[in-house]
């Protein structure tokens, strides 16, 4: 054998390392070859401290208290904070979501600008944006400030400012509770909502509000929930709803009657209730007292079974139950009110619970007290569709110069026939707040990055609360922001209202929301309550300890007895009206019930993946638009799971992938709320259609609030399938036997005698009736 | 029918080393066109380490799919050799000589072709060193409770054993080889034969040695199909896969694939080769013959298994034999299945004019490893595609394009290391050849001249 | 020292069905507590999606006198676990406190537990989990991110176990019941999961919430016929029509 020479050794040995670094670089990532002990336990690996901070989402509806987890300065988990009155410690899929809005890798870093309408959006300065905006707030104009609806001293910045400049301030809520509101205020006598006492009632009927999910505070609802099924006596839950929602699927009993007859279905088990003598004369008093003679004569249970479509038996099934089961209370929302009958609907179930005796008392409805911030709003609601049509008008007309919008999807959010995009563009300077850009933030002139919940200072009053006096504060849980190009962390925002304070120099007499408030929290030191929530012999301390806790809140401070008698609600319209549909000569004719989505609302948590990849409890499908459909029905057309179908209204058209279940009633087509978004960063764009886009402009005959479960549609297939994107399988889950995985018992069973009870079935259902 | 001609020594030698002395002219050809695709092959499954499983079609709960069941497949084709060389050597059935080497060199490439299904099929097969009970200092050990610990230690020990099978009957014919070269070949086999001499003493211990290779052997090639079934049977929470008709249902589809697959591998070395005067019919008759014992043994077993499944009348036992049976597009395939594997074969090979039938023969025994791939098939997925009775994680599957190359892949694969090998070895045994002919005489019955074999007493 | 400071107790979860409303707030709480990666839509679509924690919802007849029935499952920590003794490299393990453990570096990807798991409780990374540079902010950096190629489950938040244990040690105190909670059970807004010490020893004088449910005429286990023991157990859904059942004999 040849003999190696040295430099031939040199040569192959730099030719081998060669071969080697190439191998290595073009195959495994780096990471996986440094060496890990495969005994380490996972058990071994906690280190660091972490620090818990209080505060709370001031944005949205409910008004939950929230801890963070924070470690090294970065937030890394949102939980409901176990001190605060209204969630007790509870959060729901939105709370931990939002996290991802605050390191939203799209968040706008600097203030962009368009130097022209229909130019592009380009970065500038803050000091140029401070100029532009003093510069189109000081021309010649009207001023419109846009927002989601506020509470808390946000909604006093905006309200003030707006004020100041001698302008409106108009909230936008894309399922708008304007209707909720005046029904409240019409049978109470009090506009802001009400506690409603779940817990400790013994049957609940609820109709339209998927109060589980989505409506109003569904996180303390769903704790109330909890308490009510954990009753030493189990309460029994009746809800009406033409679409199976989680709250639905939760109740004992589940009616549908057809969309829009819900107050009809209220008032014959009025009239069961009434005449099985199942409430006392007094309360019978209070129901009917200003009510005309013989008002529930047309509502006797086959006639209503007749023009509801729900069995008679089960209206009077309702009505049983919530006639012998007290306390009883009943309540309302969502797509009841959202008819042209709407605030008949309303009114009509707030009304029941003078019938059933459970205004004002435990386990019934409760009223709220005011705020112990006078002033400061602890009430929101959007403005109706009717207001909104006048003021996009005055937008049209050239008559406002300068909008503001902030957290405020009008684009998105407003139907079609408002034509909003068209409006905006004729308005001089739109400037928008935004953490990521919306639709319409993308039609604005001006758009200036806006902090997260989680950097900025605020506070809120939870609507509905929990029936004593409770303040909820906001405060920057993360240190100051760094810019988002250089570290990867956050952006260069400010807070809106810091900005509008500013904006305002000092014509709202205090320079940062952080002292707006401290102010608040002197004020509530001031009250002089100091054994409640907070033991304080100081306001700096005081200031400390509302945030050690995330809020102030006094339980002896309750709120004044609600009003005495129903109203006479029969003079309201009670009609309930639907759009036509297009008279196109292929598709099916149904009726569309569009439903905020359980994750991303209406939308407005669209942009964070952990909110699109949330199964959707019913479906459990993510990241899509889908349709629910009757699972006879579809087959009876043809449709299978992942068909694209076209949903026609007269307005427009959206496609949504089919999802049939044997939940939804066969006339009903349901459609999830919250996709359909051109902007709104990379997990948001493009993705889905938005349903809201077909609604056609019906609208509530008293409040003039649209009555987006009045739409009527027409579907047909297109002809093309995709997967829908879900996390269940791809067979229908029913149980393979009864009780297994599920395993229901009876009121007094045990469990080892369901399962016996269910063996002996199946074993029937195998044997053919010889066990 | 007399098959058998009187063949001269040096006629066999001349016929049989054919392809290491003068190589046919499709050989190159046909190497390098497979070679091409085994390339191919390697890249891809490179790719597969680099990217991750995700390039797969599996999910959750279908965690294992076609790559698990190519792995049974092979194992299942390298029940041949032992079949044929240490139970047919030990029975002293005279028609398996001119098949051995083949049958254990199909043993041998199998083998190591199943092997590395699994590990491309793991999720870090950088780490496959951890199976191994080497303990080295970070007090790592594998489980012996796991049959993932079973698998590679049998079949280890298959690999191992059949390797030195093949070795040992292979050293007369490298002397032989050695003795016909020139050159660096020369230096190869001489290396390779091990100075063999052929003297007495040496062709004792071989033949020793072969005979208890092969009574060892047999253990082997009855538990390495049983404990790859128990991989399986052992899963109490996947209905189809917990039973324990697993071991012997396994064994005897092996068998059943196997020898298919060696008839198939004989019909095409009589072809390529033009060695119609060493295999001959009569072999592929014999071999039929027994094909129909097993595969009838075999069909009983897959009745059974889903009668067994039937019996206890479970939600998801019944859902999972409903969707495999009745629904689209597995019907389809259930169908294909029965047909393949026994419904068409075994009745034709009732015919001794189809047993005698070389084409009919190849084209037959193919079917059967089609049958039996997707018998494999039926075993693995469904079982995991409807899974326990939580038929909200119910799931399909379906490969993807890479997971089936692989499979197309590891058919070339094997057939490009058996045409390898055949060109510096002979396939054919010539000492067993030879052997067989020192062995027979023809013996005059009436008018007709019968070959018969003569044995010594000893 | 692992087992001597922490193996003292067995925990437990009770699973109250008839609260659970299906609300997913527990299956996020724990992706977010436990770096689960980002079910993209590929996943999704692929059947790849990851939650240590999943609600199933199951139908029962048709339209109206339809039901959807929702059921929250995670591991179930079985004292006999399918998974653990099919595990070649000993990458899933029981632990003296009665819960099943994944170590990750150790695991090499076999899937076998997988397929061992009655419950289809183990998740896979057919991926490298992609995460972008800034969402990386908010991984727990008490959990590990696990890499493509190893499997992952519920560890009954191990590392809050841990952090809870430690900080009654470290006061010189007895740990209390209800003191650790599970991110999931922190999040359901029912209290329809309870998690907590279910050792009979630890529970003798004081017992705990979770302990006190075990034995609920409603109590139930997953798969009983597999004898798997789960430390999950769950409570029944209460249907008070119900017909057809013992009520009737
Ligand atoms: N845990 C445990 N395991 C054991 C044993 C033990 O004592 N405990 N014993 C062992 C012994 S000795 C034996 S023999 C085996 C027995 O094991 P198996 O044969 O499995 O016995 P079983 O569970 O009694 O019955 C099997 C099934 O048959 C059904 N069955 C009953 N009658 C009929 C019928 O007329 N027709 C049909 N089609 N089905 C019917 C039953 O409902 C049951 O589901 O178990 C062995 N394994
Ligand atoms: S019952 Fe099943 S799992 Fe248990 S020992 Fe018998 S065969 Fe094995
Ligand atoms: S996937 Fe990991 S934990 Fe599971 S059996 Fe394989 S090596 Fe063990
Ligand atoms: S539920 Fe599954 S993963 Fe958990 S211990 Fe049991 S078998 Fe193992
Ligand atoms: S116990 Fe922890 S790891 Fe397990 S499901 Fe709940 S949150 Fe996830
Ligand atoms: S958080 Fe609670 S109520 Fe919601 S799905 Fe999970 S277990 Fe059910």
């Amino acid at each position: 054998m040849k003999k190696l020479t040295r430099r031939q050794f040199m040569v192959l040995s730099g030719k081998a390392a060669t071969g080697a670094v190439i191998f290595v670089a073009c195959g495994l990532p780096e990471r996986e070859l440094i060496v890990q002990s495969p005994v380490e336990l996972p058990e071994d690996l906690v280190r660091g401290e972490d620090a818990w901070f209080a505060t709370t989402w001031g944005d949205m509806p409910g008004g939950d208290g929230l801890i963070v987890r924070v470690m090294e300065g970065r937030a890394k988990k949102v939980a409901g904070n176990p001190d605060f009155p209204v969630n007790a410690g509870k959060q729901s899929v939105r709370h931990d979501a939002a996290l991802q809005l605050l390191y939203h890798p799209d968040r706008i870093s600097r203030p962009l600008m368009r130097r022209s309408k229909g130019g592009a959006l380009n970065p500038i300065s803050w000091a140029e944006a401070e100029i532009e905006m003093i510069n189109a707030l000081e021309a010649a104009g009207g001023v419109t400030v846009v927002t989601n609806p506020l509470r808390g001293h946000l909604g006093l910045v905006a309200e003030q400012f707006a004020a100041l400049y001698g302008g409106r301030h108009i909230a936008f809520d894309a399922v708008e509770q304007g209707v909720l509101h005046g029904a409240v205020d019409r049978v109470f006598g009090q506009s802001s909502l009400p506690d409603l006492d779940i817990g400790e009632a013994q049957a609940v009927l609820s109709f339209g509000a998927d109060w589980l999910s989505t409506w109003v505070s569904p996180v303390s609802l769903s704790v109330k929930y909890g308490q009510f099924r954990g009753q030493g006596h189990r309460g029994y839950l009746v809800h009406v709803e033409p679409r199976m929602s989680m709250t639905a699927a939760a109740a004992d009993l589940w009616i549908a009657p057809r969309p829009g007859t819900e107050g009809e279905v209220a008032l014959s088990i009025a009239k069961e209730i009434i005449d099985h003598g199942w409430a006392s004369s007094g309360d019978i008093g209070a129901f009917m007292e200003n009510m005309p003679d013989g008002a529930l004569d047309n509502y006797g249970a086959s006639a209503v079974a007749e023009r509801s479509g729900v069995p008679e038996e089960r209206l009077k099934r309702a009505a049983e139950k919530l006639g012998t089961n007290r306390p009883a209370l009943a309540f309302a929302g969502g797509s009841t009110g959202a008819h042209a009958n709407g605030s008949f609907n309303l009114s009509a179930i707030y009304s029941l619970n003078y019938l059933l005796g459970s205004v004002g008392s435990k386990g019934g409805i409760r009223s709220n007290p005011a705020s112990p911030l006078s002033g400061v709003p602890s009430s929101a609601t959007g403005a109706s569709l009717e207001e909104w049509e006048n003021e996009i008008a005055q937008w049209r007309g050239g008559n406002v110069r300068t909008v503001i919008v902030r957290g405020a999807d009008i684009v998105h959010g407003l139907p079609a026939s408002v034509e909003v995009k068209g409006a905006l563009r004729a308005v001089p300077k739109v400037i928008a707040f935004a953490t990521v850009l919306d639709d319409t933030a993308a039609e604005a002139d001006l758009v200036l990055p806006e902090k997260s919940f989680l950097e900025t200072w605020g506070s809120d009053i939870p609507e509905p609360g929990p029936g004593y006096q409770t303040v909820a504060f906001q405060q920057p849980v993360v240190g100051p922001t760094v810019n988002f190009d250089e570290v990867g962390l956050v952006s260069d925002a400010r807070g809106f209202g810091d900005v509008l304070l500013w904006a305002s120099g000092d014509g709202l007499g205090v320079s940062s929301m952080e002292d707006l408030v401290r102010n608040a929290s002197g004020q509530l030191f001031d009250l002089g309550r100091r054994s409640d929530s907070i033991n304080a012999p100081d306001k700096r301390l005081f200031f400390n300890g509302a945030l050690q806790r995330g809020g102030w809140w006094d339980n002896g401070a309750t709120g004044d007895d609600l009003g005495g008698a129903a109203p006479n609600f029969m003079e309201l319209g009670k009609e309930a009206k639907y759009s036509s549909t297009v008279p196109a000569e292929e598709g099916e004719e149904f009726h569309l019930i569009p439903f905020q989505s359980n994750a991303l609302l209406d939308g407005r948590l669209a942009s964070t993946p952990w909110a699109q990849q949330s199964p959707d409890p019913m479906s459990s499908a993510v990241w899509e638009t889908w349709v629910e459909i009757n699972k006879r029905v579809a087959e009876d057309l043809g449709i299978i799971e992942g068909d694209v179908l076209f949903i026609r209204s007269v307005n427009g058209e959206i496609e949504a992938l089919a999802y049939p279940h044997p939940g939804v009633p066969p006339g009903v087509v349901g459609v999830p709320m919250g996709q359909g978004h051109s902007h709104g960063g990379r997990y948001a764009e493009g993705r889905g259609q938005n349903v809201m886009s077909i609604l056609t402009d019906i609208k509530d005959s008293e409040t003039g609030a649209l009555a987006w479960a009045a739409t009527k549609v027409r579907v047909s297939k297109s002809g093309l399938r995709r997967k829908v994107p879900k996390f269940e399988g791809t067979v229908e889950a029913f149980p393979t036997e009864p009780g297994v995985p599920v395993l229901v018992v009876g009121p007094d069973e045990t469990a080892h005698e369901a399962e016996e009870a269910n063996h002996h079935l199946h074993q029937q259902s195998i044997y053919g009736g010889k066990e | 029918m007399q098959q058998r001609r009187d063949l001269s020594q040096t006629h066999t030698n001349r016929v049989l080393l054919n392809s290491q002395l003068n190589t046919p002219s499709w050989w190159l050809p046909t190497v390098i066109l497979l070679g091409i695709v085994v390339i191919i092959g390697w890249v891809v499954i490179g790719f597969i380490l680099n990217k991750g499983l995700g390039v797969t079609g599996l999910s959750r709960p279908v965690f294992w799919g076609l790559m698990i069941v190519t792995f049974v497949f092979w194992v299942g084709i390298s029940h041949a050799g032992i079949m044929i060389s240490a139970i047919l050597r030990l029975t002293q059935a005279e028609w398996r000589r001119p098949v051995t080497r083949a049958a254990e060199l199909l043993t041998v490439f199998s083998l190591l072709t199943a092997l590395l299904f699994p590990l491309i099929h793991e999720g870090r097969p950088w780490r496959a060193y951890w199976y191994a009970p080497y303990d080295f200092a970070r007090g790592i050990f594998p489980s012996v409770r796991s049959p993932l610990v079973w698998d590679p230690s049998a079949i280890g020990t298959y690999l191992t054993g059949s390797t030195l099978f093949l070795y040992v009957a292979l050293l007369p014919d490298l002397g032989n080889l050695r003795d016909r070269t020139t050159g660096w070949q020369k230096v190869f086999y001489t290396m390779l034969a091990l100075g063999w001499r052929g003297n007495p003493r040496q062709w004792k211990l071989q033949t020793i040695g072969g005979i208890l290779l092969s009574a060892l052997m047999l253990p082997i090639f009855v538990s390495v199909h049983s404990i790859v079934s128990w991989d399986f049977a052992v899963t109490t929470g996947v209905e189809g896969w917990h039973s324990t008709i697993f071991a012997p249902y396994f064994v005897i589809g092996a068998v059943h694939s196997g020898v298919s697959a060696v008839v198939t591998m004989m019909a095409l070395m009589r072809w390529l080769w033009k060695w119609g005067d060493f295999i001959r019919p009569e072999h592929f008759d014999a071999l039929a013959r027994l094909l129909i014992v097993v595969a009838t043994g075999w069909l009983g077993f897959t009745f059974l298994e889903l009668i067994f499944a039937l019996y206890t009348l479970e939600g998801p036992e019944l859902a999972l034999r409903e969707m495999q049976i009745f629904s689209w597009p597995w019907n389809v395939w259930f169908i294909v299945f029965l047909l393949t594997g026994y419904f068409i074969p075994v009745p034709l090979w009732l015919f001794k004019k189809v047993r005698n039938n070389i084409a009919m023969m190849f084209w037959t025994s193919i079917l059967v490893n089609i049958g039996m791939w997707l018998e494999r098939f039926f075993i693995v997925v469904p079982g995991l595609a409807r899974k326990t009775p939580f038929t909200f994680a119910w799931e399909s599957y379906k490969p993807s394009p890479i997971e089936w190359f692989l499979l197309g892949w590891s058919v070339a694969w094997v057939s490009f290391l058996m045409l390898l090998f055949a060109r510096f070895f002979p396939l054919v045994p010539l000492f067993e050849q030879k052997e067989s002919q020192v062995f027979t005489t023809n013996v005059k019955i009436g008018r007709a001249s019968v070959p018969a074999i003569i044995r010594e007493q000893e | 020292m692992t087992t001597e400071v922490f193996g003292k107790h067995k925990w437990g979860m009770v699973v109250d069905v008839d609260r659970c409303t299906g609300c997913q707030a527990c299956v996020l709480a724990c992706q977010v507590e436990n770096n689960v990666p980002l079910n993209t839509q590929e996943r999704y679509e692929r059947a790849r999606g990851m939650a240590w924690i999943r609600v199933e919802r199951y139908w029962e007849g048709e339209f109206p006198d339809v039901k959807a029935r929702f059921i929250p499952i995670l591991c179930q920590h079985c004292e006999n676990a399918p998974c653990e003794p099919v595990c070649p490299v000993f990458a899933t393990y029981h632990n003296p406190e009665g819960m099943n453990v994944q170590i990750y570096n150790r695991c090499v990807g076999t899937r076998y537990c997988a397929n061992g798991c009655p419950y289809i409780v183990r998740f896979f990374n057919y991926w490298e989990p992609v995460w972008p540079e800034s969402f990386r902010n908010h991984l727990n950096p008490d959990v590990t991110v696990r890499s493509r190629g190893i499997m992952e489950k519920c560890s009954f938040c191990m590392q809050r176990i841990r952090r809870g244990v430690r900080n009654a040690a470290k006061e010189n105190r007895e740990l209390e019941d209800g003191e650790i909670q599970t991110a999931c059970q922190q999040a359901c807004p029912t209290d329809a999961l309870v998690f907590g010490d279910i050792d009979p020893d630890n529970n003798r004088t004081n017992p705990g919430r979770a302990y006190s449910m075990i034995n609920d005429d409603r109590a139930y286990t997953l798969l009983p016929r597999l004898n798997t023991d789960p430390n999950v157990i769950y409570l029944a859904k209460v249907d008070p029509d119900r017909e057809g059942g013992a009520g009737g004999h």
